[in-house]
């Protein structure tokens, strides 16, 4: 019988017929941390501006639309929160807990998004962490276990990532139509993140590939095309031997909005970097048993 | 996992979209961490930034004068400086349509009348477009004056 094409994607980004090594269940792990890590970054990042900086909502973002997230902004309650979601991810990577404990940590998460983030900027650089987060939530209460969880979670990233590159080029198509790639719009962009970099650090020098682009409509007009054309194909990750030319087509789209658009995407370039290439391979060519501290952790599972 | 679990994943994720839509549907385009990443993609518009300026060397007739980024008023004052995050700041002066009293008092806030001492700093509004079929012009509205101990609305803001 021939295999419909969801069924063709789902093993693309979940290998039933490969077996689990060590190594996978090693960078799985050291993945984890990674997620982890920047979890935490972030909720203090966000509760310490919030408490310090923020006054009033300008633009209120996700449950900021029906819960007053004013009551957040004093008596430390932000660092509060943040302190509760540090002590629950730990909890998690530790597997101690109910299987639905990475749930509560994403709503925790999504809170402390929005009462930092409700002074009108939308940022997208967190939202990758924050999509991981969700997939581990999804895959520790659906997918426990060493065998399956592990392929739940990276795959539906993966799946995500894609998507959401691709969700991008469409998004500008709809927005602005077959001519976004006109040079002259990118002219406009630079001049914008000028002004933002001379408000911010008091001066600006526009780099040599900048000066390309502003002397140039064909020059701009080929560098933003090419970016388009980047995230178009965003969705082939989900094919196993695409990734790692996908991904690398995507990282060095990212390297060049940092050249031309000064914004920089240090915690999405180096996700990209952890599941775009089969690290496991290289893990296993020196690692054929996991770690028993390892071993403890992960066979341990949510309770 | 089985390609019994695999197909399961797929339902899974299947379900996940279908939320997905529908929160960003519902919501602009963001539910964070759902997102259809709609960033940059209304090109061509005229854009609205903010910036701050130390005009403490100004006369008060040149104060309120609209001029281009050439020609500006004062130097920057780098806001990385003073602990503001550019982008909020940014977005609090150009999304602000009633410059309520609070508002203004918030912006004072920000920057910490210790910080402004006895200098005076201009928070602005600095508007791009494109003019022409080959130009971006980019054009400063002064909007409020900071001092140490207060903070004045331009009087022909409307």
């Amino acid at each position: 019988m021939s295999e419909k094409w969801y069924q063709k994607i789902g093993k693309n980004l979940f290998e039933p017929d490969r077996p689990v090594s060590s190594g996978e269940l090693i960078f799985f792990k050291l993945f984890e941390l990674f997620v982890v890590y920047y979890t935490i970054r972030f909720v203090w990042e966000w509760a310490l501006y919030t408490q310090l900086r923020n006054v009033e909502v300008v633009l209120p973002l996700g449950v900021a639309n029906y819960l007053d997230v004013t009551l957040f902004f004093d008596h430390h309650i932000a660092p509060v929160l943040a302190a509760i979601t540090t002590l629950l991810i730990i909890f998690c990577f530790f597997r101690y807990g109910p299987k639905w404990l990475y749930m509560v940590v994403l709503v925790l998460f999504h809170l402390l998004y929005v009462i930092r983030f409700s002074q009108g900027e939308i940022p997208h650089s967190q939202n990758l962490i924050g999509m991981s987060v969700f997939c581990f939530a999804v895959g520790a209460w659906f997918f426990p276990g060493k065998d399956r969880m592990p392929r739940f979670v990276l795959g539906s990233i993966i799946f995500f990532i894609g998507l959401g590159y691709t969700s991008a080029f469409f998004a500008k198509l709809i927005g602005t139509g077959i001519h976004w790639f006109d040079g002259r719009h990118l002219w406009l962009w630079i001049s914008e993140k000028s002004i933002d970099i001379l408000s911010r650090d008091g001066v600006y020098q526009p780099n040599f590939l900048q000066q390309l682009a502003l002397n140039s409509t064909a020059v701009a007009s080929v560098i933003l095309l090419i970016g388009w054309f980047t995230e178009l194909i965003g969705f082939t990750m989900w094919w196993k031997k695409l990734r790692p030319y996908t991904t690398t087509l995507l990282i060095l789209m990212h390297f060049g909005i940092t050249m031309v658009m000064n914004i920089r995407f240090d915690a999405f370039v180096m996700q990209l970097i952890l599941v775009g290439y089969p690290w496991y391979l290289l893990i296993d060519r020196f690692t054929k048993e996991l770690p028993p501290w390892l071993e403890k952790i992960i066979y341990r599972g949510f309770s | 996992m089985t390609h019994s679990e695999t197909h399961r994943g797929m339902k899974i994720i299947g379900i996940i979209l279908i939320i997905y839509a529908a929160l960003v549907a519902t919501h602009e385009g963001e539910f964070w961490p759902f997102s259809i990443y709609p960033m940059f993609s209304q090109a061509g518009n005229p854009w609205t930034r903010a910036m701050v300026m130390d005009i403490t060397d100004r006369s008060d007739d040149e104060m309120w004068v609209r001029t281009t980024l050439q020609h500006k008023a004062g130097e920057p004052v780098p806001v990385f400086n003073y602990g503001v995050d550019q982008i909020d700041f940014s977005n609090f002066v150009s999304k602000t349509e009633d410059w309520t009293e609070s508002r203004i008092r918030a912006m004072h806030t920000m920057f910490g009348g210790e910080n402004i001492g006895e200098n005076r700093w201009m928070v602005a509004k600095v508007h791009g477009r494109m003019v022409g079929a080959d130009s971006v012009t980019v054009e400063i509205e002064p909007l409020i004056l900071l001092t140490g101990d207060d903070a004045v609305l331009n009087p022909d803001y409307r």
